[in-house]
């Protein structure tokens, strides 16, 4: 339903920004005289769960795809005008940066799914839903018929748009200059697929919704419905109660829905009305197009004016497929992320303007929780520990602890790059079982592998592995019930490959940290030629962490010694900005001197130790067995 | 070559906009033993930083054995790792100084960096553990030690270099009296041993074993030059520089006198 640029008139366009931009003015100000409520925070969080929802595809009849938009539910959470802000900057992001929709068009994608979309659904919703309880039936069936409703409206105006456009804008022969299909064309085609499948969809999310916020969070929907008998007073949620809660659960929603947009672009096939301009020259989309426009025949090439007009914005990261992510899948992840990551900051700094007029008393009291003041404590003391720990494994007396430094960096980086580079399964596995076999006779515990760092690379990697089971074509294995997705053998390959791959590189690289004194391995970096200026830096930096952690430590537990009984959060967290002020320029100081103290000592940025500079014959036989294994491997997992 | 060790004309020196030296002016003979005495923040340290070469004056000039010590000149190889193999300075805080993973490389460090022969600098690091009593902290991590473990090992660090001139600042603050005294020791062991030894202290019970000679800053000047016995005498100064709390105590009859420090007794 997001009209791109060149199917409008100019003329059409203008008039439709000058019909949206008076109903913005109102929800600026609406917006605004709400704000000491939950208002921008759930603001952002609609515009971040519309804009993600948009990306999920749904197949249509007639080979088209669609999609829903969440105007219903944030109209029945939001009110009609905060909804209304909400889907409004989704839409402008999707046309600045992704190309979804055009720059012209702003106003008219913004005035159907934004606009009418969500005054449609409030009128359905008030007059639905007048005098029933909050957690009742008719609330939850009333959100999503006016979801169903709001998205159909809003296809209607995309498609008498698109209808006017032949009839009022031609050529001097007669062709179409812009969007080339009659409303008895267009209406059809955008009402068969919203009226089943995008307006179900759309049904399903606000009803879904709504039914889970009776349980969960039943004030929220108190907000827009002063006529529910049994509605609490609507309460100001940022005094009288926590915050947080409930909003994390939303955007918990947001990340788990994020993760999961790359099942969006399944769904094969254009949306109607959102060509571009080679489709139509293209005997294949060529047929699509007439296919899903009731068999009208295409107009040979693109209209002009349409030609002409698509040129005028190249959105960064157009139609969600960054140029430098070969995979469509997950580029259109990181589409999905950057999105949502733009919402969240145009939010904070909305708050942040915003909050810097609001009254005092209107401030919103921070719940008592533990304080991160106090988690940030705990973190830094494990990772103080983990380093201390690092460096006595190091000395600890084992296969790789009495390798010559220099053995272990060429040795293990070069079975890191073998890990990278074999192409084989079984080569994978037989490298990732030398790194176990290094690991034990090196006295580093497999479980400390196995919960450092296996654990950690799952974590990671499977979220990125998890949509290739299902994304890569190839022989069908299993299907999963209700979504009839195919897991194919390719797919599992796929993921198990990249998943074990990482685990293997990490096991390396964790061994070489591990198991390498310090100095020694800056010493080895030297002597493979890295520039002095590299080592020294790394070098610093290693120090600067060390020294900053320790600094933290000490200056938390003073504070925590002089605190007497729990501070309020905004007290915490004024605390913590000094702290951290404070703590960085201690730590700069402290690093500052230590280097005046080696300096004192004769360090002129060379890094020597007392270590045999040369190599006895044995290390050169080890170093080369390591070098054998990378090019046995390489070789044979080619 | 010149007779002073250092030579200090007019010195003055800033942070930032806090001054934290006037115009100080300051010869320093070889051999001596001089105790530069004052409150917190009188310029000692600072005083100390630039006669190591780390930071360099802003106004005047300091020389070493009538060479001039300027930024150029210490950028010279040869002068840089002369200079440094001839002064060691100790830090106050020995964290600063302790920056290596074992005590073991905390004293090969220096010797490493001028270039010792391998062999020579194992040597050496044996005969300082011993030396200094921490043999048995050999392989221990240094931020692991105790305060007065750290200390020695800071001026174990520096003293491996046999450097001629040393330059401590505050070497027993901070430390219980058992280890505060091992280090008194070992700066009394000095005397007439030809050896420079600049410290900055204001711990009065100790000055007259650890200095011939005794600087009071005040504000970043230099309040009085004399020997420890005068100064200690010289209450209204000590006062003056915050370097004595007035107080009063009485001693049993027939008590003797058993450490060295001033007191004023009030009219009772």
């Amino acid at each position: 339903m997001h009209i791109p640029d060149g199917y409008l008139s100019p003329s059409t366009c203008a008039v439709l920004w000058g019909t949206a931009a008076p109903f913005w003015y109102i929800a600026g100000k609406r917006v605004r005289a709400t704000l000491h409520t939950l208002m921008v925070p759930l603001l952002s969080i609609f515009a971040a769960f519309s804009f993600v929802v948009m990306m999920f595809n749904l197949p249509l009849p007639g080979g088209t795809t669609g999609h829903a938009v969440g105007v219903g539910i944030a109209t029945v959470v939001l009110g009609p005008w905060a909804a209304m802000s909400a889907i409004s900057v989704a839409l402008v992001i999707q046309a600045l940066f992704f190309g979804d929709g055009g720059i012209t068009a702003i106003g008219a994608n913004c005035f159907n799914m934004a606009v009418a979309g969500s005054l449609v659904a409030w009128a359905v919703y008030r007059l639905a839903c007048r005098g029933a309880p909050i957690g009742s039936t008719r609330r939850v069936l009333g959100a999503g018929f006016a979801g169903y409703t709001a998205i159909n409206v809003s296809a209607l105006c995309a498609a008498i748009e698109f209808g006017i456009q032949p009839m009022l804008f031609r050529d001097s022969l007669g062709a179409p200059l812009y969007a080339p299909y009659p409303l008895h064309v267009a209406i059809p085609a955008m009402l068969i697929g919203h009226l089943t499948f995008a307006g179900l969809a759309e049904f399903v999310i606000a009803a879904g919704i709504v039914a889970w916020l009776q349980r969960a969070d039943p004030q929220l929907l108190c907000a827009t419905a002063p006529d529910a008998p049994d509605a609490a007073e609507p309460t100001r949620p940022d005094r009288e109660r926590p915050l947080w809660p409930s909003i994390r659960r939303f955007w918990i929603a947001i990340a788990i829905l994020t993760i999961l947009t790359p099942l969006g672009i399944l769904a094969v096939g254009n949306a109607w009305g959102e060509w571009s301009p080679q489709d139509f020259s293209n005997s294949t989309t060529r047929r699509e197009i007439q296919a899903a426009s009731r068999n009208t025949e295409a107009p040979a090439h693109a209209p002009r004016g349409l030609e002409r007009l698509s040129k005028l914005w190249t959105a960064p990261l157009s139609r969600y497929s960054p140029a430098f992510i070969r995979s469509a899948s997950f580029g259109y992840l990181a589409s999905a992320m950057v999105g949502v990551g733009i919402i969240i900051i145009c939010g904070l700094a909305l708050n942040w303007a915003l909050g810097r007029f609001r009254p005092a008393e209107f401030r919103r009291r921070p719940p008592r929780r533990t304080g991160f003041v106090e988690k940030t404590l705990h973190t830094l003391v494990r990772a103080a520990q983990r380093a201390l720990f690092a460096d006595e494994m190091a000395r600890a007396d084992g296969f790789l602890q009495r390798r010559d430094a220099r053995v272990n960096l060429a040795g293990l980086g070069a079975l890191i790059v073998a890990a990278v580079g074999v192409r084989r399964l079984d080569a994978l596995l037989a490298l990732l079982a030398l790194g176990m076999l290094l690991a034990l006779v090196s006295r580093v515990s497999i479980g400390f592998l196995a919960t450092r760092v296996w654990l950690a690379v799952l974590g990671f990697t499977g979220a990125l592995a998890a949509p290739a089971v299902f994304l890569t074509p190839g022989t069908q294995l299993a299907h999963m019930p209700v979504l009839h997705w195919a897991v194919t053998e390719q797919g599992l390959r796929a993921a198990a490959f990249l998943i074990l791959r990482a685990a293997t590189a990490a096991t390396f690289a964790c061994l070489l940290v591990l198991c390498t004194l310090w100095t020694h391995l800056l010493r080895a970096l030297r002597f493979f030629r890295t520039p002095l200026v590299a080592v020294a830096l790394i070098g610093m930096t290693w120090r600067y962490i060390f020294l900053f952690l320790r600094a933290a430590e000490d200056m938390f537990q003073a504070r925590q010694a002089r605190l007497v009984g729990a501070l309020e959060g905004a007290a915490r967290r004024r605390l913590a900005a000094a702290s951290a002020g404070v703590l960085l320029n201690r730590s700069i100081q402290l690093s500052n001197e230590v280097h005046l103290a080696m300096q004192a000592r004769g360090f002129r940025g060379e890094i020597r130790t007392l270590g045999d500079d040369r190599l006895r014959g044995g290390e050169f036989l080890y170093g080369a067995g390591f070098l054998a294994a990378a090019a046995a491997a390489v070789w044979l997992g080619r | 070559m010149s007779d002073f060790a250092f030579e200090a004309r007019e010195v003055g020196y800033s942070y930032d906009d806090v001054r934290a030296l006037g115009a100080i002016s300051l010869r320093i003979r070889r051999g001596e033993r001089i105790a530069l005495l004052g409150a917190n923040g009188s310029g000692k340290s600072t005083l100390l930083r630039l006669l190591a070469g780390l930071c360099f004056p802003q106004r005047g000039s300091i020389s070493f054995f009538g060479e001039p010590l300027t930024d150029e000149r210490l950028r010279d190889d040869a002068f840089f790792f002369s200079f440094r193999r001839r002064v060691g300075l100790v830090f106050q805080n020995p964290d600063v100084q302790l920056f290596n993973p074992a005590v073991y490389d905390e004293l090969a460090f220096g010797p490493l960096q001028l270039g010792w022969p391998k062999a020579q600098i194992r040597r050496c690091v044996e005969e300082m553990l011993e030396q200094m009593g921490i043999a048995h902290l050999r392989d221990r991590a240094p931020h692991r030690l105790s305060g007065g473990e750290k200390k020695r090992v800071a001026l174990a660090s520096v003293l491996i270099l046999q450097p001629e001139v040393l330059l401590l600042d505050e070497p027993a603050a901070g430390l219980d009296p058992g280890s505060q005294g091992q280090i008194v020791n070992l700066l009394a062991s000095w005397k007439n041993s030809g050896r420079t030894v600049i410290t900055a202290t204001h711990d009065m019970d100790t000055l007259e074993e650890i200095a011939d000679r005794c600087c009071v800053f005040e504000d970043g000047r230099i309040a009085a030059e004399a020997s420890p016995l005068d100064v200690l005498h010289d209450l209204p100064l000590l006062e003056r520089t915050n370097l004595l709390r007035p107080h009063a105590h009485r001693h049993a009859a027939g008590m003797p006198h058993p450490h060295p420090h001033v007191h004023r007794h009030e009219p009772e």
